[in-house]
């Protein structure tokens, strides 16, 4: 969720709760006020009538008009209650063919001149109230409405103006990427925060990159340059071999040697390669045929691996091409088959399986699920093979980068998968 | 036969040179550019072992150089660029192979060989050792002049055998000539025991002179009468 839509989600539910309750609270005062008078008004009258009627008690009958009425009805004393004075809502219809009337009336006992006592019952028209009533709610909702609407809108657009920096900050960082020539981020804007934040992502991106740079060269260089010395001490060993004199066991050490520096020149190449790589050098490329491709690696690798034993069970759905450097579209293809022969137990099976997009390769072993996480870290070895470099998965993962492949790793019933998708 | 080695890194140069003359060629060293063109322009060589990069000067242009004047002297370029595209700009410019630095001196000994052999014969390209003869182009052996059916592999060790006779050949430079990236040392150690003692039953039963002795936790060598 996006910070003005969670901001705004998060202004709003209060605000219309507010907002709501006010305008509740609006309409019941209103109306109480409204009622309140219509009492007033109807107690007046009450102390009007009560003034005639005490002045001239011919007057002891109902009163009838369009705005009010009242009826006077006489009743003994035991019912008689002089504090009484009841408010109540009612109808009332003057004739049959007139239209039915909300009224509010006022029911009261009082004792006449004569000595004899009556209920009073005053109603007045209350259709003006209704109409009132009809009138605030309509004023409240138009009124509640456009308030909601503004203030969203009004916290919107300041939103937008005020946060313009920051969403361009955020762009940024969406495309800065270690290791791609820097662009600087221009951010000028007056609001301070966002300021000293621009300023000091620059810092740190600038520092990043520069160190970023300065490690990919080291590596190269060192690699680079190791590459002669390497050559020296391998072949000054192989001369060494030759000499006639050499005693077997000075071989045996020679030949140890041999191999350790047969490591390191592997790793070193390793290296050389993951560095150039990531420095995008691999620039021709064409439609590969990932399937000629892996017929040849699966092949040369059964004739390596025979040894072992392997069930290889090579399926092809369908062809699958891609567009890829020739060199490191085999580079990538046999690193991975490499690994399902060398991790594999003997008598173990492979399971290969092309599929117009995708490439699965399954495999047995001793080793359990491995860790996803750092799988595809430069020197990451999770298996008990001591000739591996540690490279092999880093390299995969630094071609499959470079082309948009994803690569996926699973375990299940004890096989290894390693999955290519292509776009 | 005379060889050039053109190379900066003085050790790396009198490995080269020391190896070479074993095999009993002429070799002539050149360390600096400018070195290099004085005797490329004073002599003929049948092969040239040049490093790319040079102090004076870039080894191409040496490459260029020698084109320019028509001249057929064979050149194997040993660089620490291992690039496809290095390769292919040294090829286009006449290098005859390209040898990725750091190399097996077997290795290079194999291809300086099977250059001198296509140079010298034009026509039919056979090498033969003691009783026995390879066509490589054809991929056919023939021992007493019996043809001997090898697969595609032990073809490949035993043609990396023949072009280094006498000399011991580590494991790893056997691997990697004829398995290229498959390999993987440990595992493939197995796999090359397994492949040398099929062929050289095989060379046995044929009843061969040349025969691959197995030298103790290194390699093999190849013994042969004739040198």
């Amino acid at each position: 969720m996006r910070l003005r839509q969670y901001t705004l989600r998060n202004l709003s539910v209060p605000l219309l709760a507010i907002l709501t309750i006010w305008a509740f609270a609006f309409y019941f005062t209103i109306i109480s006020e409204i009622d309140e008078e219509t009492n007033e008004s109807l107690i007046n009258y009450k102390t009007l009538i009560f003034k005639t009627i005490q002045s001239d008690s011919t007057l002891l009958k109902d009163h009838v008009d369009i705005m009010t009425q009242y009826y006077i009805r006489e009743i003994s004393q035991k019912e008689t209650n002089p504090d009484k004075s009841v408010f109540f809502d009612s109808t009332f219809q003057s004739a049959p063919d007139m239209p039915i009337l909300p009224v509010r009336g006022l029911r009261t006992h009082f004792q006449a001149s004569n000595n004899r006592y009556y209920e009073l019952t005053i109603m007045t028209s209350t259709l003006e109230k209704d109409d009132m009533v009809k009138a605030i709610i309509i004023g409240l909702t138009i009124l509640y409405l456009s308030l909601v609407f503004c203030i969203l809108l009004v916290i919107q657009l300041v939103f937008r103006r005020s946060l313009r920096p920051l969403y361009k900050l955020v762009d940024w960082l969406k495309k800065f990427r270690l290791g791609k020539s820097y662009e600087p981020l221009n951010n000028n804007t007056e609001i301070e925060e966002f300021r000293i934040l621009a300023q000091a992502i620059d810092e740190v991106g600038k520092q990043n990159t520069e160190i970023y740079n300065k490690q990919k060269q080291f590596v190269e260089n060192a690699s680079h340059e190791l590459q002669t010395p390497l050559a020296i001490c391998m072949n000054k060993l192989e001369l060494m071999s030759e000499n006639p004199d050499c005693s077997e066991q000075q071989l045996s050490e020679i030949a140890s040697m041999h191999q350790t520096l047969r490591g390191i020149i592997k790793m070193n190449k390793s290296l050389l390669l993951l560095s150039r790589i990531e420095n995008r050098q691999f620039l021709e490329t064409s439609r590969l045929c990932i399937n000629n491709l892996l017929n040849t690696i699966v092949y040369n690798c059964n004739e390596m691996y025979e040894h072992k034993n392997l069930t290889v069970e090579y399926k092809e759905d369908a062809q699958l091409f891609a567009t890829m450097n020739e060199s490191l579209a085999t580079t990538l293809l046999t690193n991975l088959i490499k690994n399902a022969y060398i991790h594999n137990i003997k008598n173990g099976i492979i399971q290969i399986n092309i599929a117009s997009h995708s490439l699965t390769i399954q495999n047995s072993s001793d080793t359990p699920r491995l860790q996803t996480v750092s799988l595809y870290n430069r020197y990451e070895r999770q298996s008990k093979h001591k000739e591996s470099t540690g490279l092999g998965l880093a390299i995969v993962k630094s071609i499959s980068n470079l082309y948009m492949i994803k690569v996926e790793y699973n375990f299940s019933n004890g096989l290894h998968l390693f999955r290519l998708i292509f776009n | 036969m005379k060889i050039l080695v053109v190379e900066d890194e003085i050790s790396l140069l009198d490995i080269m040179v020391c190896s070479l003359e074993k095999e009993r060629y002429v070799v002539e060293s050149a360390a600096s550019y400018q070195e290099a063109m004085d005797k490329i322009g004073s002599y003929d060589y049948d092969c040239i072992i040049l490093d790319i990069m040079l102090p004076g000067g870039n080894g191409l242009s040496l490459l260029q150089a020698l084109k320019d004047r028509k001249r057929k002297d064979s050149v194997i370029i040993v660089s620490a660029k291992d690039s496809l595209e290095d390769k292919v700009q040294g090829l286009d410019l006449g290098a005859d192979d390209y040898l990725t630095k750091p190399f097996h001196l077997a290795e290079l000994n194999a291809r300086i060989k099977c250059i001198l052999r296509r140079k010298q014969q034009d026509g039919e390209m056979n090498i033969i050792v003691d009783n026995l003869i390879m066509y490589p182009d054809q991929h056919t052996v023939y021992i007493k002049g019996i043809e001997l059916a090898l697969n595609r592999k032990e073809f490949d060790l035993l043609y990396y055998f023949i072009t280094n006779p006498n000399r011991l050949i580590s494991k790893s430079a056997l691997a990697e000539s004829i398995w290229g990236d498959y390999i993987d040392q440990a595992d493939s150690f197995d796999f090359i025991y397994s492949q040398v003692k099929n062929l050289r039953k095989k060379l046995k039963t044929a009843g061969a002179i040349p025969e691959i002795k197995a030298v103790y936790g290194f390699g093999y060598k190849m013994i042969s009468e004739e040198i």
